[in-house]
């Protein structure tokens, strides 16, 4: 048996019941859920009656249970199964989340928290005031280490094909942490700029403020940083590392070849890039119009290779790979795209008015651009490549620029923002449209126009999208001067002289590795993947750099973290209900300028400034919490945190299972029409802990709306309690005396404001409960008995109460400056699935039953398993211990009636 | 244990020494200027560690105590906080991980004793802090590592009292592996729950739940029952300690390790005329609910059958003389009332209250008893009913505050009175036990939270409504949560006594005596040969309360912990305290 038992939560009732059972000699596993031990108790400003600092007393006990030489504490671990073992124990499993900190390296400096760029409302204090995402619980937390919260990788990330920590230079920029934000680009890619003018960000599709008034403009803020970086004076700032002796040839210089040729520059390979055209940057250089990426802000990241020392021939095409090879290069990175493109196989192709989408734009790119003035121009293709173009055509003077596309809108595969753009400068779509045929001009060999088809459109086809079928006697002539056929583009032939190919001439290697049959031949980009976009050409370098490296150091290829093994994305809707409502904030960045018929190629998207940068940051969501910017990473002294750390399970065998999950609160805002999450200065009990804490987060109580010291403050008791309205009719025990304290202290803090309860029936049944009754009577609190009907607000943020006075017999309004809603105890649904299933009884309330509560207080109806706390029923400190000691002495006799035969 | 130890000046040994100094949050930071008192005090003699944490007792900053202890080879440390009662335990806890003695550890109050007494004026706690702690560092300076006394206990325990509390902690006990020796003082186990029928708020019988008790009882080789049975006397040392049991006129002997006291309640007594009481048709509580249990049918009381009754609440609670809250009463009327109604649902109740208490779940009993035709009528504190009764019953006049402050009049045929708990006059027990009594002449726990089952009496632990009023089933959990605490003890067979004890210096002492009679605990004895006799004490049981120590008139006792040489060096350190 691992241990003798187990005792879920460690607030006050299972820390007791811990070191009662430990005192006693057995072996104790206590799973805590949160990060710290000691539950709400030590949250608590006094205890009542005695108005002992409440962490003073948690503090020592939270202590003395992480100490005690027979319990086992371990914290961010929730118990997700429970089964008889049939000898009276239980096989139980214990799941732990990673807290992404070695807790054995940690300090607890916060030098972490200090450099986190992610602020979050603080649950331990009342989501009043902020904590970072890098974080400790409170000052008294125990253990005392740092974690950092990642329920997922957030979904602008996740969508980055190329690994991008898409949320984390969001948030770096959100800090004014500019330059941070380059580098953690920088850290993927060389094209920061590159990607900044012409990514299609995927990010921004996914965010979830798209669901909202829009998504963050993400990729316009990775242009603000490039640009912003690129204005100074430094290069990359990277130091060149030290050469580790190893040479590697990269074949092509698009953004796979450069982003695999930085990345092993970066990690002491000398590198050496082949280029056949006669400007390195491949597609980028040659196929992406300068209206989208304009040569200087390529060339600005190509200074990023140069800097740490990766050399690029110009006019090199390499016909073999393996003369590479021979010459001495330890690995080969062929990367070279899809320069071929595909044909539209009709009649009259090889006119002289008919050209190559790619060829025109690499013409246009080398200044051998059409006279096009007056001309009309047909592109066929629905593709990226077939927008630029048209796009292009309207630039160099077209009367008129025609798209034609077999299929429909929806199944465009060109980026739909792009397509929107073409259409407001006046390119024309025709859709589901066809060629068939491009006649010529009498007697030459010139094109007089484009014969199409209709398209209607039939099943789908393996991709999903439906199969264009022609419509007979549909076809109809459209008059052009040139048509420009952008149907598709293929691998160069000579890959497969080389390895073996798919039937659409992609290289056949292991899309994990990338690496072909040879060992030092490695392939990556588009000539992998076919036609594609840079962000994924990038992911590919990436990718390809990694593998190089594992196989050059003699590594077995492991997962390639950054785009393998990033966590699950949260869920867009999870992350909406984090709050009940969102201000719509307009879009203040300036647009694109688009007109009709432009005839010229400078860059349609203007830059944005450091304001616009900022508020345009400044409305992510930080959906997954940690935005894994690596500030962090930078920060630690200890170098402890390790974002890579998953959660663990377990399975153990213990002889007793002790739930002390305690209670959860009335979720205030369940009686609306207490305003609670409406007014601002209507907060719960919990709340008003914590602003009377001795660690709480401003000097003096505050209320929120304004932050002014408030001078009328009211207690709302029974809020969630005795109330039919909200299916919960029992009394919470312990609301009545908890305010009679937060009154007591407010009386010292707040020396003039006037205190009113209003309550039902004060209920102060303890041992020297009601004394304390007299004594907030005797220090001036007004006691109001009736309900509280409603609460409304005044345009100050003032509260207006309607309540019942029973003692005048009247019904009343009066003015707050404050309202505390007194709220109530509910069960703690947490387990209920569990013990459920491990057959156990719930009361009428749903409450863990005690059935025989009078002989057997904190047995349940299993054998082995028992309560303590709050679990089972309202319950106060005092009775939660004494209920803990209750549970603490069953375990041991059922420990010990175990371990005697039967 | 001490480690290092820097060279010898003037004959005296100077340890080395940190200083801490906690701001409790804002308990003490927000009126001393903790780091002008670490900065006074970092030059003292022996410091060479000083700083102010935000918790010295929180788990970070005890493993920066340990951290430094192990980086400076300290001797000991000073800690300035609360009071020792809440953590003494901790900071030894924390020298004792570290390696060192922790009896050199030395805490200093600057919360009860100085922040929480001088808010109004922080700049002079701080001055009196400075004072507190040069005393504390001088007494740490004159320090000594002791080591505690570790005694063999013995497995079993003394329970007094053989109500639910008594018995159930009797059962739980055996059940894992003590001995008990169950006194109860009347004939048979079973105390008040024995007289009683249905109980709130799960309708058990307190008679069945008794005879189920009696039964576990007897099937339990392990537990000794003696009735009519008194504990009039206690000896011995802790973890062993001598109970003697006065049975009828003889007595007998128990060697116990723990002792846990529960001997339960009386019910309020109502004085002649009080709401009536002693006038025919004014009944308690105990008396109605006997009379209910103890019939069945139309409810008849002095040969008439009851066709109204009215309830009138806090008899004997929250009254002057009485001033707390009997927390059991409201809701055992409530469902008295349930009762009634279930033998005869025609029959009128009326509830007089002044704040109805049914908490937690026994909410439920109070909304039955409305739904079910009782009526509940409020009167303020300063506004009792008046009550008089003539030949046809009971007239209760009352100002109701649920209509308007009316007056109304209810005539009932039995009028009940909700009477709560008292403290029983054990004085003798209290007496032979030294146990505390709280100022509502409940006994006394050490401290509701840390420890709410123990008394200052080390071993002797209390249990029920001895303490305070609880219902049937609190006091069955509470009798569980004494005998967890007595088997957390004797479980581990051996317990360490503080070595804080006093003792004789034999070659001064003269064998006057004056110390065997100031002792309170009768830890000292004369004892030796050849003529000449002296003063020796028990260190097993001797509490360390320093009675002995100023009457011995030679000085030849000294108290280990608080020396004279300590006390005196701790004097200097009051009076130069950051004026040197």
């Amino acid at each position: 048996m691992d241990y003798d038992a187990l005792v879920v939560g460690s607030g006050i009732g299972g820390m007791e019941t811990a070191i009662k059972l430990g005192d006693m000699g057995y072996r104790v596993l206590v799973v805590e859920k949160e990060p710290s031990v000691g539950g709400r108790m030590v949250l608590l400003s006094k205890v009542f009656p005695t108005l002992d600092c409440a962490s003073c007393i948690a503090t020592p006990k939270m202590a003395a249970t992480v100490h005690h030489p027979n319990v086992t504490v371990v914290t961010d671990s929730e118990v997700t199964a429970v089964a008889r073992t049939g000898d009276g124990g239980f096989r139980v499993r214990v799941h732990t989340r990673p807290r992404y900190v070695d807790p054995a390296a940690c300090t607890g400096c916060r030098k972490c928290e200090e450099a986190c760029t992610v602020a979050v409302p603080d649950e331990w204090n009342g989501e009043m005031v902020s904590r970072r995402a890098a974080y400790i619980a409170y000052p008294q937390a125990i253990p005392q280490k740092a974690l950092i919260e990642r329920p997922g990788t957030s979904p602008c990330t996740d969508a980055c094909p190329a690994g991008i920590k898409a949320h984390g230079y969001v948030s770096l920029v959100r800090s004014g942490r500019y330059e941070e934000a380059f580098r953690l680009i920088l850290d993927a890619t060389p094209l920061v700029g590159t990607l900044g003018a012409a990514c299609y960000a995927p990010c921004e599709s996914a965010c979830t403020r798209g669901e909202l008034e829009g998504p963050v403009a993400i990729r316009r803020l990775k242009r603000f940083v490039a640009e912003r970086h690129y204005a100074g004076p430094d290069g990359p700032g990277v130091t060149p590392p030290v050469p580790n002796g190893k040479r590697v040839a990269v074949v092509g210089s698009g953004p796979a070849g450069l982003t695999a040729a930085w990345q092993l520059a970066r990690a002491g390979y000398a590198v050496h890039v082949f280029e056949a055209g006669p400007d390195a940057g491949g597609f980028l250089r040659q196929a992406i119009p300068a209206y989208r990426l304009p040569a200087e802000v390529l060339d600005r990241d190509l200074a990023n290779l140069a800097a740490v020392g990766v050399t690029i021939s110009t006019d090199s095409p390499v016909g073999d790979p393996a003369a590479l090879r021979a010459d001495g290069y330890d690995a080969v990175l062929v990367a070279t795209g899809t320069p071929r493109s595909r044909r539209l196989g009709i009649p009259g192709e090889e006119r002289a008015g008919v050209a190559t989408g790619l060829a025109f734009l690499r013409d246009v790119r080398a200044g051998r651009a059409p006279d096009l003035a007056g001309r009309h121009v047909v592109v066929v293709g629905g593709g990226n490549v077939a927008v630029d173009a048209a796009r292009t055509a309207a630039r160099l003077g077209a009367r008129e620029v025609t798209v034609a596309y077999r299929r429909s809108r929806g199944e465009m595969p060109a980026h739909p923002a792009e397509v929107d753009d073409a259409l407001a400068e006046g390119v024309r779509i025709l859709f589901q449209v066809a060629p068939v045929d491009v006649t010529g001009q009498e007697g030459s060999a010139g094109t007089a126009g484009l014969r199409c088809s209709r398209m209607a459109l039939g099943e789908p086809d393996g991709s999903g999208r439906l199969i264009p079928i022609p419509v007979e006697g549909s076809e109809f002539d459209i008059p052009c001067d040139l048509v420009i056929a952008a149907v598709g583009l293929a691998p160069a032939d000579e890959l497969a002289a080389s390895l073996p190919v798919h039937p659409d001439g992609t290289a056949a290697v292991d899309p994990r590795t990338l690496q072909g049959p040879q060992g030092w031949l490695f392939v990556a980009g588009d000539a992998v993947t076919g036609p594609s976009d840079i962000a994924h050409a990038v992911g590919q370098g990436r990718r390809a750099a990694h593998a190089i490296d594992c196989w050059l150091q003699g590594r077995e290829p492991d997962a390639f973290a950054p785009l393998d093994d990033r966590l699950p994305a949260v869920d867009r809707t999870s992350v909406l209900a984090r709050q009940r409502t969102y201000a719509a904030r307009p879009r203040q960045l300036p647009p694109a300028a688009l007109r009709d018929e432009p005839r010229d190629f400078s860059r349609v998207e203007p830059s944005i400034g450091e304001q616009e940068a900022r508020e345009a940051a400044g409305r992510c969501l930080d959906c997954g919490v940690c935005s894994e910017c690596g500030e962090c990473l930078a920060a630690c002294p200890a170098d402890a945190i390790d974002l890579a750390m998953r959660g663990e399970d377990r399975s153990l065998d213990v002889g007793a299972v002790v739930v002390a999950t305690g209670y959860r609160l009335f979720p205030a805002d369940l009686k609306p029409q207490y305003g609670y999450g409406r007014f601002p200065n209507v907060i719960t009990a919990m709340q008003m802990e914590r602003l009377l804490a001795p660690t709480r987060p401003y000097t003096s109580v505050l209320r929120p709306s304004d932050g002014r010291i408030p001078l009328r403050v009211a207690y709302v008791m029974c809020t969630g309690s005795r109330d039919e309205s909200v299916g919960n009719p029992l009394c919470s025990k312990f609301c009545c005396m908890y305010s009679l304290k937060q009154n007591e202290l407010l009386m010292g803090v707040l020396r003039f404001a006037e205190l009113t309860v209003h309550y039902i029936d004060i209920r102060a049944v303890g041992k020297g409960y009601d004394e304390f009754f007299e004594q907030a009577k005797g220090m001036g609190v007004t006691f109001v008995k009736g309900r509280v009907a409603a609460i409304r607000e005044t345009p100050e943020g003032n509260l207006v109460l309607r309540y019942e006075d029973v003692d005048r017999g009247v019904v009343g309004e009066a003015d707050y400056d404050l309202v505390v809603l007194a709220v109530g105890v509910l069960p703690n649904h947490d387990l209920d699935r569990l013990l459920s299933e491990a057959g156990i009884a719930f009361d009428d309330f749903a409450y863990i039953a005690e059935a025989d509560e009078d002989y057997s207080p904190a047995a349940t109806t299993i054998p082995g398993i028992f309560v303590a706390g709050a679990v089972s029923g309202p319950r106060d400190i005092p009775e939660s211990i004494v209920h803990a000691g209750a549970a603490a002495l069953q375990v041991a006799a059922h420990l010990e009636r175990r371990s005697v035969p039967a | 244990m001490s480690a290092t130890r820097s060279p010898e000046g003037s004959g005296t040994n100077e340890p080395r020494l940190a200083v801490y100094v906690c701001q409790c949050g804002g308990n003490i930071g927000d009126y001393i200027d903790t780091q002008h008192v670490i900065d006074v005090v970092r030059d003292l003699p022996g410091v060479q560690v000083a700083r102010d944490a935000m918790f010295t007792c929180s788990d970070s900053n005890q493993q920066e105590m340990i951290d430094d202890i192990a980086r400076e080879s300290l001797d000991g440390f000073v800690v300035a906080c609360c009071s020792p009662k809440l953590h003494t335990f901790t900071f030894r806890g924390v020298a004792e991980r570290a390696g060192v003695n922790p009896y050199r550890v030395t805490q200093v109050n600057l919360r009860e004793q100085c922040s929480w007494t001088h808010t109004d004026d922080p700049a002079g706690a701080t001055r009196k802090a400075i004072r507190l702690v040069t005393a504390g560092v001088a007494r740490a300076c004159h320090g000594t590592a002791l080591e505690p006394v570790q005694v063999s206990t013995t497995p079993c325990v003394a329970v007094i009292g053989g109500g639910v509390a008594g018995m159930r902690a009797a059962i739980g006990l055996a059940d894992v592996g003590l001995d008990v020796c169950l006194v109860e003082l009347e004939a048979e186990l079973g105390g008040w729950t024995g007289r009683f029928g249905e109980l709130f708020p799960r309708g058990v019988s307190g008679r069945a739940l008794v005879r189920r008790m009696r039964q576990e009882i007897a099937s339990r080789p392990g537990i000794e029952v003696l009735t009519g049975a008194r504990v009039v006397g206690k000896s011995g040392t802790y973890g062993n300690y001598r109970v003697t049991i006065a049975i009828g006129d003889a007595t007998t002997e128990r060697t116990v390790g723990q002792i846990v006291v529960a001997t339960g309640f009386d019910a309020y007594e109502p004085v002649a005329g009080e709401f009536g009481y002693g006038s025919p048709g004014v009944v308690t509580l105990p008396e109605f609910r006997r009379l209910l249990d103890e019939t069945d049918g139309p409810i008849v009381h002095d040969g008439r059958t009851v066709r109204s009754i009215a309830y009138i609440y806090c008899v004997g609670s929250r009254t002057d003389g009485h001033a707390y809250c009997s927390r059991y009463c409201c809701s055992a009327a409530a469902q008295a009332s349930l009762l009634v109604a279930d033998r005869d649902p025609d029959l009128q109740q009326y509830h007089l209250y002044r704040d109805l208490r049914t908490y937690g779940r026994n909410e439920v009993l109070f909304g039955e008893s409305r739904r079910r035709g009782s009526y509940y009528l409020r009167f303020a504190d300063d506004d009792p009913p008046q009550v008089s009764v003539d030949g046809e019953g009971v007239s209760i006049t009352v100002h109701d505050l649920l209509t308007a402050g009316a007056e109304l009049t209810v005539a009932a045929d039995l009028l009940v009175l909700v009477t709560g708990m008292v403290p029983r006059p054990e004085d003798d027990l209290i007496a032979a036990l030294k146990l505390p009594v709280g100022r509502d002449g409940f006994l006394n726990e050490i401290h509701p939270k840390l420890r709410p089952v123990e008394t200052v009496v080390d071993g002797v632990l209390i249990a029920g409504a001895c303490q305070a009023p609880k219902t049937v089933a609190e006091s069955v959990a509470s009798g569980m949560a004494a005998a967890a605490q007595a088997a957390a003890v004797l479980k581990r067979g051996v317990a360490s006594l503080d070595p804080q004890v006093a003792i004789v210096h034999d070659a001064a002492c003269d064998g006057c005596g004056e110390c065997v009679a100031a002792c309170p605990f009768g830890a000292i004895a004369l004892a030796g040969s050849d003529g000449h006799a002296v003063a020796t004490i028990s260190a097993s049981g001797c509490k360390g309360c320093g009675a002995c120590t100023p009457v011995c008139p030679i000085g030849a006792i000294d108290l280990q912990g608080y020396t004279d040489e300590q006390v005196r060096a701790m004097i200097v350190g009051l009076l130069d305290g950051g004026v040197r």
